[in-house]
């Protein structure tokens, strides 16, 4: 069931990863119509907005910093003033909003913004972050800048960008890249922005069977090579108990939410269908309960990335707090 | 506004599940909410007696009273706020990686 909440996309990448491409070719695709766009721009003069404003008459410019840290209120203020325009009919009803970052911003404090507003957490959906990565220079850039780590890491949807001016080695050197990082990210590769439907909002089954593909493929990954990150894929023995689970949850992110950089899964709270947990460092998406399981087995998933913890600590508490909630035979299995 | 009780709703945690402010408006879920929240409680105070500190429920459920030996309580809305008050009161970071917590968890466990 959808929600009548507003769909909102943050799109990131690093300067002239191709995020401005996208999406003109989106909107040009979808034809624009009940799409709203934010763009922020790092910098005295915004010129994406003009090449951007000729397809998408409702786009906003926050210019002079950057998305995540300076102009967070200002963020706010503007989505405000769009969810405003919306209910004084000056404008279409808008069903989705795409907010592009500067090249440098962390998406995570954006969705912190979103999810913190007493406003706009009532009007806007969990958002989904979309970012693009050159496949020219994208696996030494992953190397060189944090910033682009921590874009990765936030992702939900990774496009490999310019893939017509890279060889086929090279694609396949900056996807292991991302998959070191982040193991569930849904990864597509993109020539002159074709590959601009991942900007669409995402169908809840859709997402989750997404997640359960990413399992099944790829989670026999070596560890990344930046070694204070380390991910990890836990399964269980059964289906968890979800008030247990809130309570380690919370604990965890309270005491170690800087270091907890991502957690996702698909879970098995014994209900007909699984929760879909998405969990950025202290911003925690409220969990989505799907009323049937996508594909295959019923069987828990979680992913957990993080910097400097030892995976196995996570498994270990888990598995203590789930007994100590009256889940007495409960163990967790590392899938990785 | 929840009809039953009058409590005022501002945030609906994520660790509350299925609710919806609909839902809460009309009153719906509560027995399932209580009964979620009783088992949270039981836990937290547990983890909390690891620290020599106490939690319970106002009388509406909705909110958390962490408490300590002086004397000294704090009234909280939701995990996120619990934690932190705690670790206040315990003068530490309560940390669930810890060893020490966890064999208290699992020793607590098998004396119940």
């Amino acid at each position: 069931m959808r929600s009548s909440r507003r769909d909102v996309c943050v799109l990131a990448g690093f300067l002239g990863s191709g995020k401005t491409t996208l999406l003109a070719r989106y909107l040009q695709e979808r034809g624009g119509t009940g799409v709203a766009v934010l763009i922020n721009e790092y910098g005295a003069i915004g010129v994406d907005h003009h090449m951007v404003q000729r397809v998408e008459e409702r786009t906003i410019l926050l210019e002079g910093g950057c998305a995540c840290c300076s102009r967070r209120e200002e963020l706010a203020a503007a989505l405000r003033q769009l969810v405003e325009l919306d209910h004084g009919d000056e404008l279409l009803s808008v069903r989705e909003v795409l907010i592009e970052t500067s090249g440098l911003a962390d998406p995570v404090p954006i969705l912190f913004t979103l999810m913190s507003d007493p406003v706009l957490r009532h009007q806007l959906g969990a958002a989904s972050v979309v970012v693009t990565l050159d496949a020219l220079g994208g696996a030494s850039q992953i190397e060189q800048h944090a910033e682009i780590r921590k874009q990765i890491i936030a992702a939900d949807r990774v496009v490999i960008t310019k893939a017509d001016l890279a060889d086929r080695l090279t694609i396949e050197n900056c996807r292991i890249r991302i998959r070191r990082l982040n193991p569930t990210a849904k990864i597509v590769v993109s020539v002159l922005g074709d590959a601009f439907g991942v900007l669409a909002p995402d169908s809840d089954l859709g997402h989750a069977g997404d997640l359960v593909k990413a399992y099944g493929q790829d989670f026999a990954m070596e560890t990344s090579p930046h070694r204070d990150v380390r991910s990890t894929a836990l399964t269980f023995n059964g289906p968890l108990d979800w008030a247990a689970f809130s309570v380690w949850l919370s604990m965890l992110l309270q005491a170690r939410g800087p270091d907890v950089l991502r957690i996702k899964g698909l879970l098995d709270i014994g209900d007909a269908g699984p929760v879909v947990l998405n969990v950025a460092q202290h911003v925690v998406h409220p969990p989505d309960h799907l009323p049937v399981w996508p594909v295959g087995e019923r069987r828990s998933y979680l992913t957990v990335i993080t910097r400097q913890i030892d995976p196995g600590r996570i498994a270990r508490s888990m598995e203590t707090f789930q007994r100590a909630g009256g889940r007495a035979g409960f163990r967790v299995h590392a899938l990785s | 506004m929840c009809i039953l009780c009058s409590q005022l709703f501002n945030e609906i945690h994520w660790s509350d599940r299925q609710l919806t402010p609909e839902l809460i408006t009309r009153g719906g879920g509560e027995a399932g909410r209580r009964q979620g929240r009783q088992i949270r409680t039981r836990l937290v105070e547990r983890v909390l007696a690891h620290y020599h500190l106490d939690v319970s429920d106002d009388w509406s459920a909705t909110n958390y009273v962490v408490a300590n030996r002086k004397g000294g309580h704090q009234v909280v809305s939701s995990l996120a706020e619990l934690w932190q008050a705690a670790g206040k009161m315990a003068g530490q970071n309560l940390d669930p990686l810890d060893d020490t917590l966890l064999e208290h968890l699992s020793d607590s466990g098998h004396e119940r």
